[in-house]
């Protein structure tokens, strides 16, 4: 395996999403939305013993909803590359299968990273100004680290469902779906205590979600349990990269097999 | 001169076409069900005893009309997923074709579009009314004629962006950021009294707030909050009436002539 020609994939999967104006203008309004509009409505709503700002409570929610929605965008991609048979062409490139897989799985992850990056930076300075804590190099560096590894994950995800239907429509669905089980059942929108007072049953699955791992890592340093957020545990990391390492393999393993055919 | 029977032609194509989407329909129902078996439920635990009063006792029964409503809203628009759909396949060529003018195709697009979406969501508006609990008959049945009106406004206002738009990537972009802000701005959600005083004048004269606090009257959900139903049905009629018009109109001058993307 060699590393050059995976960057040239990386390169020109990166080049391509910044041609899609539309697309990141559309998503940038839907997390805006997400955290101007709906997270102030509801601190206005919430009952504060549970949650004592739910705007605060739900910055650092706002980077995993980013990235998750800029790391799906390479499964639109290679959906539509499928349909429209672009795939032939990628696959005549002097380029190993593999490398040319892995390569889209990573490029996916980096183009989440790169688009979440303002949003955390928004996230950074919504919680210093309403909490005045700020995360430490360490601790920002863990952060980085966690969301790029769910980014990579989520790439992986969205490929996988992506060469697994041949149909817009239905990949557009499977999408919101995998999108709205992933975060409902995440501590993404609501604390973990919430979640098991109102439904027992999810409390495992929200725990171990890569997702509720990454929102309650961030909270962890950005809040500083001020919110009554859980704590920074190890084992957030290594459930991340579980997800990371298991969607990537799936990931370019499908996308071969589907490429080949 | 219109023929009710070559409209009724065009919308029972769109009614069948839509029920073949089988896997879409499922993905849907999933949908429906991750809003309200988990969001709904827990977000329910999350909010101050005065919001439960001010919303007419519930909030979860609240939120599951204001549900009922986006879905009919979600899949009223995606008759314009169909026409690009068809505009891939060269089937807008063939609808050209037949012996049926274009408002006549429009107009049946429209109450097909919104009828298939009626007939969609009736299930789980069935279960929603059982799980709030009808009060009036009367109250109800004029909720659910002016609902009629709304979907096939929402279908004709997706028709409009169609056939303005003519790129499958814009469109399905430009309905993302309308369902983010649409969806958001409204009472579907959340009442009006707690949204911040900036965003209280788009959520009054949102066609979604009108059909979101109209169905939760027809249900009998009595609150201080909702819309008076009398303008809210105004707010329909007038919103039903501006996109079909846009709809023909536009229909009629860029259907033919290709161009689309």
């Amino acid at each position: 395996m060699a590393i050059k020609p995976i960057l040239n994939v990386i390169q020109r999967d990166f080049s391509y999403f910044f041609r899609y104006k539309w697309w990141i203008a559309g998503m940038i309004s839907m997390n805006l939305a997400d955290l101007f509009i709906m997270a102030v409505v509801y601190t206005n709503m919430v009952n504060r013993s549970i949650i004592t700002d739910y705007f605060v409570f739900f910055a650092p929610g706002l980077t995993i909803t980013a990235l998750f929605a800029a790391a799906f965008m390479i499964g639109r991609e290679i959906n539509m590359e499928i349909r429209r048979e672009i795939s032939h062409y990628m696959l005549s490139l002097p380029i190993k299968r593999f490398e040319l897989a892995l390569g889209r799985v990573l490029a996916g992850g980096i183009r989440g990273v790169i688009y979440m990056a303002p949003l955390l930076a928004t996230t950074l300075g919504i919680t210093y100004v309403y909490t005045g804590v700020f995360p430490d190099a360490l601790q920002l560096l863990t952060i980085v680290v966690a969301l790029f590894l769910i980014s990579i994950g989520t790439s992986g995800l969205s490929i996988s469902l992506a060469v697994s239907t041949t149909s817009f429509e239905k990949y557009i669905t499977a999408r919101g779906v995998v999108y709205y089980v992933l975060f409902f059942c995440s501590t993404v929108f609501y604390p973990m205590p919430l979640i098991q007072s109102a439904i027992p049953q999810l409390a495992p699955i929200a725990q171990y979600n890569p997702l509720s791992c990454g929102a309650d890592l961030s909270r962890a340093f950005l809040l500083k349990e001020l919110l009554g957020t859980r704590p920074f545990d190890p084992l957030m990391l290594v459930d991340i990269a579980l997800f990371a390492l298991i969607f990537t393999l799936l990931a370019t393993l499908a996308y071969m097999k589907v490429t080949q055919k | 001169m219109i023929s009710l029977r070559r409209v009724w032609t065009v919308a029972e194509r769109d009614i069948k076409m839509f029920m073949r989407y089988k896997f879409l329909l499922i993905m849907r129902t999933i949908w429906f069900v991750a809003q309200i078996a988990l969001f709904g439920l827990i977000v329910n635990r999350m909010f101050d005893p005065s919001v439960q009063s001010a919303v007419g006792g519930s909030y979860f029964n609240y939120y599951a009309a204001g549900i009922i409503i986006t879905m009919l809203y979600s899949t009223a628009v995606f008759i314009g997923y169909d026409i690009y759909e068809e505009a891939d396949h060269g089937v807008i060529e063939y609808l050209l074709s037949v012996p049926v003018s274009r408002k006549e195709l429009v107009l049946g697009r429209s109450i097909g579009g919104g009828l298939r979406s009626f007939i969609y969501v009736g299930p789980m508006m069935l279960f929603i009314l059982y799980v709030i609990g009808v009060t009036s008959v009367f109250q109800l049945l004029t909720a659910l004629l002016s609902l009629f009106l709304f979907t096939f406004g929402v279908a004709g206002f997706s028709i409009t962006l169609a056939v303005t738009i003519k790129s499958s990537d814009r469109f399905d972009i430009l309905m993302g950021v309308t369902d983010a802000l649409i969806v958001r701005l409204s009472t579907t959600l959340y009442p009006v009294a707690y949204m911040p005083q900036y965003y209280r004048g788009l959520a009054s004269i949102n066609p979604l707030s009108f059909a979101a606090d109209l169905f939760r009257w027809g249900a009998g959900l009595e609150a201080e909050a909702l819309t008076p139903p009398l303008i809210a049905t105004f707010g329909i009629a007038a919103f039903f009436s501006t996109f079909t018009f846009l709809g023909i109109f536009l229909h009629e001058r860029r259907l033919e002539g290709g161009g689309w993307q």
